[in-house]
């Protein structure tokens, strides 16, 4: 229609982004550009909504947030079982003592490592 | 102490090397306790250090990595965003069912097998949750590069997965006109 048109016009004139009917504002492919930025919790507050909101509400974009999760799920699941073996613990343990490491520091470093 | 663990052996992919390197970074950490930023992760810096002996071990020297990584991130940028394994998958399991069924050992040596330069992005990332900015100070490399390092890698990985969620019928096999780009995720 050349009224819709004409308002985009004016509006790209005074730098302003026309109306969209998309969800969260935003097409599709922005949304799957940016899919893992979301997913790593790397978008400004604003952006992170609307992609959001897009991601969980779009027909066609939903299931591809779902495979995305699922495998960063595996990924995750597989990486977790990873703990440091007792004997190198202990090992670690002396070889800072003999440095001059005092138990209270000890505590404060493993909560901070945290 | 278990992350410091599991990234290297993530690294070195051997668990005498990732003993060694464990033990040093501690050390090591300990010792220059005054250069740690308050306020930083320590995880972070735990992982900074390794990464260092990690690379002074294995002698890849600095130059050699620049020119690994110049030409990884010259080809992460042809990358297509399309997501092929979503697109070959997405009639048979679109939300990605398959992934669990495919077993932790083999999820891990798929990620042992990535290139250095996206595999270290990656678990800095997906294993051990560090932000692209930690990341980056880890590794040496700006956030963009975090990015598209992070984003190759995770194809190269979903691609390995799927084939063998292919081979172990898991899922079942792509119609040739469906199959995966072989250009779009190959070396």
């Amino acid at each position: 229609m050349k009224w819709v048109e004409e308002l985009r016009r004016l509006l790209q004139r005074v730098g302003k982004e026309p109306p969209s009917t998309e969800p969260g504002g935003i097409a599709c492919h922005e949304a799957a550009e940016r899919l893992f930025e979301w997913l790593d919790n790397e978008l400004e507050s604003d952006m992170h909504g609307r992609v959001g909101i897009h991601l969980e509400t779009c027909a066609r974009c939903y299931p591809r947030l779902l495979f995305e999760k699922s495998f960063r799920e595996a990924v995750e699941r597989a990486a977790h079982d990873g703990s440091a073996p007792e004997d190198l613990r202990q090992r670690i343990m002396t070889s800072l003592e003999s440095e001059g490491l005092t138990e209270s520091e000890a505590g404060r470093a493993e909560d901070d490592e945290a | 102490m278990d992350a410091v663990y599991r990234f290297a052996l993530r690294l070195a992919k051997e668990p005498d090397l990732a003993e060694d390197l464990t033990q040093e970074t501690f050390l090591r950490a300990y010792q220059n306790r005054d250069k740690y930023t308050p306020g930083t992760r320590v995880k972070s810096w735990l992982f900074t250090i390794c990464r260092n002996l990690f690379l002074r071990r294995t002698e890849r020297s600095r130059r050699h990595d620049e020119i690994v990584t110049e030409a990884a991130d010259e080809d992460a940028r042809h990358v297509s965003r399309e997501n092929s394994v979503f697109m070959a998958a997405r009639d048979r399991d679109p939300e990605g069912e398959f992934w669990k069924q495919v077993v932790d050992e083999e999820v891990l040596r798929a990620i042992d097998e990535l290139p250095p330069e996206f595999r270290e992005p990656l678990i800095l990332s997906d294993l051990e949750d560090l932000s692209y900015q930690e990341i980056a100070e880890v590794i040496g490399v700006p956030i963009g590069t975090v990015k598209s390092r992070l984003f190759r890698g995770r194809r190269i990985l979903q691609k390995a997965l799927y084939d063998y969620a292919v081979e172990q019928g898991i899922v079942k096999d792509t119609k040739p006109d469906d199959s995966i780009d072989a250009e779009e995720v190959s070396e």
